[in-house]
């Protein structure tokens, strides 16, 4: 857990130069798993460029000028759809807006058949919240302009990984993540956030800790052993514990996941009270952390479940700067994505398979 | 004549064969030989020896027994827009097989024996040689509360019973459908899932899935089915000692291990694999497009896709998406391991055919099953190309393995469903010739079957099978055959 027991491929990846002829190639955002770090700095400095522009009076820049942005929303969401629509609408994109309660999607349309129609409508770039894992993977073979994984199942939730790494990187001296102590509090198993801050955070070389009940660990373990000795190339190994202070002790990030109420009905909590009692996030555990730690949650809230009501609204915590910060990462991906479109259509045939491109070039 | 190509159907007049590698797995024998075939029957199997064998190798034109399939789902009725019996016989013949035992999970369930002849009127009505032998449901409906029309089913000529698709529902059913069965002399051919374990899995539990956000699919839900099929077996046996157990497409190892100890001790239990849990692994919902031997590390242990870079195609193909599901490379191995040792005597194909609307969707949404009987022969190919599995054990997987299965079961033991599949002379000709240097591409078009829902689009698999002859009569010939 220290920064000497980090591999030194990411130490070396982390501690790149910013290279100024990083071009972002990807059509699609899916995942941050084949996003190199460099392309993730690239990300990071233009959320710097966007966050200037937030800070502006009038906070509007013609980047994305009658490009269309859809957002198609299979599950209920209000901050990140809001977000992305915020986000686009700054880059002066035109935004339409889909929900499937309101959409052919409750008369049994299929997810391909909307896509489709949503293309020959003018949809440009799809940013999508899906239930069901993998699903973007599906509408990145059909659509034929960019998707923007908005959360697909369990399995990914990258602008929320990168809103969260960024969030982390302007608190931390110097930006630098490299041997930190990140520690992840609740869902584990269900949460999309954790698994892709698992990729972000072991790139950026952090020391990361996933901290929940067994029940809610169920799996996790063997992706840890999978990762312990430093075999993926350009991330770093990350643990997983039941032992909520082991996870918080010295920590220089603690995060808090969502307890959903669904979970005791399957049998995996006792009760939302014995979980706020062993992991809740209360004022006694986050002192445990560093001094200048902060807390983090991707929302919604469950205060006094995962996250007690003053540690939310302490000095440390940071959480609407992560509301704040994600409209600037997700106008950073709109950009960067729109910018990619130009020199996607020399690599039309290939696009289909963006995800192993996107693989051979991080390599 | 009919859709199937040209002389399908037809008996052959005249097939001569001359300096092929024969296999034939009652014999045992396999070696340079000669075949000729006159009017459907196999006239002469000549063995050459000395100088006359020169050239001739197990690389090249092989000659084997026609395979016999002991799994498949051909859909009709019910469900004709995934495949029909006249397709799934195409190819089924395209595959290398002649014979065939489709599962009873048609709509209607085939739970009585008018289902059973809408079959065999479909199959005679495609023109196809290809014998389809069936399995009656267990349960009316397929249910699970009481049990189908089994004593007339048999009557009609089933050759035993499954829910497949589903266990049998209870214990308490199990062990009623195993003595009944028994009595009628017939097994029960269970697909042993733990449904209560596997409520909404999507993958095997485990590295992979976890990756992936996919819900795990425990290895537990299938070692605790066989486990309650075993111990409700062992019970049933003191009753009625015909009953008869057979437990299809095994993909762990611990379950393996399980039927291993209970054919040790005595118990009346087979059990088969497929090939897509021989050769394919759960890494490849991943992206990943390795043989499943290839992903081993020296140890037994399941390589890391993620490090090895062995992730070269998109994730979440839903065709991939199977029930049980693609295990771990270990598990692959376990499967392979078992058909060596004998604890699984036969590779069934669980052919499951599905159209795009159950496949194109969401992977938590996609149907379960991979059209799989065209490339059967092709991936145990590839496991004898690997040096993984004897070609002569492979060609027995296919054919000797899955007859025994049958000859086990008493009032099936003397049907032809059970008949040696040897290179028999005198018998008719039934009888698969395929080029092991010919490598062909799996395409949406080279599949005959409707089902395109196969992991193997795209890929290189060795054997173009060149001629299938099904109880004399031309079932399949290589469109290319005689262009030479």
């Amino acid at each position: 857990m220290s920064v000497d027991t980090e591999p030194a491929a990411v130490a070396h990846a982390a501690g790149s130069a910013p290279t100024q002829e990083v071009v972002w190639h990807h059509r699609h955002l899916l995942d941050v798993d084949v996003v190199t770090w460099p392309e993730i700095e690239l990300i990071m400095r233009t959320t710097d460029e966007m966050k200037g522009i937030l800070a502006r009076p009038i906070r509007k820049v013609p980047a994305l000028n009658g490009r269309r942005v859809t957002t198609l929303f299979y599950e209920a969401s209000t901050r990140t759809r809001v977000s992305f629509e915020t986000a686009a609408r700054n880059l002066s994109a035109d935004v339409v807006s889909i929900s499937t309660a309101t959409s052919s999607v409750t008369k049994g349309e299929s997810l391909v058949d909307t896509i489709r129609t949503l293309e020959a409508l003018g949809a440009e770039i799809l940013v999508m919240r899906h239930s069901v894992s993998g699903a973007p993977y599906l509408a990145a073979e059909v659509f034929g302009g960019h998707v923007l994984n908005g959360g697909d199942g369990w399995h990914a939730h990258p602008t929320q990984a990168l809103l969260d790494l960024y969030t982390m990187r302007q608190h931390l001296p110097g930006g630098d993540l490299r041997g930190r102590k990140v520690a992840i509090v609740g869902d584990i198993l269900h949460s999309r956030v954790a698994r892709s801050n698992i990729w972000s955070l072991t790139a950026a070389g952090a020391d990361l800790w996933l901290c929940g009940p067994a029940t809610l660990l169920r799996g996790m373990d063997r992706w840890a052993t999978a990762w312990g000795g430093g075999a993926i190339p350009g991330h770093g190994r990350f643990h997983v514990t039941s032992d909520v202070d082991t996870a918080v002790r010295d920590a220089d990030v603690v995060m808090a996941l969502r307890i959903q109420r669904e979970r005791m009905q399957g049998g995996l909590l006792p009760s939302l009270r014995e979980y706020a009692a062993r992991f809740g996030l209360n004022a006694e555990r986050v002192s445990r952390a560093k001094g200048e730690a902060i807390v983090m949650h991707p929302g919604p809230m469950n205060e006094g479940v995962e996250i007690a009501p003053d540690v939310a609204i302490s000095g440390r915590a940071v959480i609407t700067e992560q509301v704040a910060n994600g409209v600037a990462v997700r106008m950073a991906l709109l950009y960067l994505l729109a910018g990619a479109h130009e020199g996607a259509h020399a690599h039309e045939a290939g696009h289909a398979h963006e995800a192993p491109h996107a693989r051979e070039a991080a390599r | 004549m009919n859709a199937l190509g040209p002389g399908v159907g037809d008996v052959v007049e005249r097939f001569e064969l001359e300096k092929a590698w024969l296999v034939d797995p009652v014999s045992g024998r396999e070696g340079p030989g000669e075949i000729v075939v006159i009017d459907g029957v196999l006239e002469s199997v000549v063995w050459l020896e000395g100088e006359e064998a020169k050239g001739v190798t197990d690389k090249g034109v092989v000659v084997a027994p026609g395979f016999f399939d002991l799994h498949a789902h051909f859909r009709e009725p019910g469900f004709e827009d995934a495949e029909t019996v006249a397709t799934a016989a195409a190819a089924a013949a395209h595959g290398g097989y002649t014979t065939v035992a489709v599962m009873p999970n048609t709509s209607p369930a085939l739970d009585e024996p008018g289902v059973l002849e809408r079959i065999r009127s479909a199959a005679r009505a495609s023109g196809s040689p290809v014998e389809v032998l069936a399995f009656g449901a267990v349960s009316a409906g397929r249910a699970g509360e009481q049990l189908s029309a089994m004593g007339e089913l048999a009557d009609a000529g089933v050759i035993g019973y499954s829910d497949d698709g589903a266990p049998v529902r209870t214990p308490t059913l199990l062990r009623s459908a195993l003595l009944y069965s028994g009595m009628l002399g017939l097994p029960i051919v269970e697909h042993a899932e733990d449904l209560e374990l596997t409520a909404n899995a999507e993958a095997s539990e485990g590295y992979v899935a976890s990756v992936l956000g996919l819900a795990g699919w425990p290895t537990a839900a299938e070692v605790n089915a066989v486990s309650r099929d075993l111990a409700v077996l062992a019970d049933a046996l003191r009753d009625e000692p015909r009953v008869r157990l057979h437990l299809t497409h095994l993909s762990t190892a611990a379950s393996l291990d399980l039927v291993r100890r209970a054919k040790a001790a005595g118990l009346p239990v087979t059990c088969d694999v497929t090939p897509h849990h021989l050769a394919l692994a759960d890494e490849w919902i991943a992206g990943a497009r390795r043989w499943a031997w290839e992903a081993l590390a020296a140890d037994g242990s399941s390589r890391d896709p993620w490090a090895d870079g062995a992730l070269t195609a998109p994730p979440y193909n839903t065709s991939l998406r199977v029930n049980p599901p693609l295990r771990t490379p270990t598990d692959a191995a376990a499967c392979l391991a078992a058909l060596l040792d004998g604890t699984a005597s036969a590779v069934v194909t669980d052919h499951a055919p599905h159209t795009v609307v159950d496949k194109e969707v969401e992977f938590g949404k996609a149907s379960n099953g991979v059209s799989g009987i065209e490339t059967a022969l092709g991936v145990l190919l590839a496991l004898v190309d690997a040096a993984k599995l004897p070609l002569a054990r492979a060609i027995a997987a296919l054919t000797t393995g899955p007859a025994a299965i049958v000859a086990g079961w008493p009032a099936a033991a003397t049907t032809p469903a059970a008949r040696k599949r040897g290179l028999t002379e005198g018998a008719p000709a039934d009888l698969v010739v395929f080029d092991r240097a010919d490598r062909w591409i799996v395409t949406e078009e080279s599949l005959r079957s409707k089902g395109k829902n196969s992991p193997l689009i795209g890929r290189e698999l060795p054997g173009r099978v060149l001629l299938t002859i099904a109880g004399g009569r031309l079932a399949y010939e290589d469109p290319q055959a005689g262009e030479e």
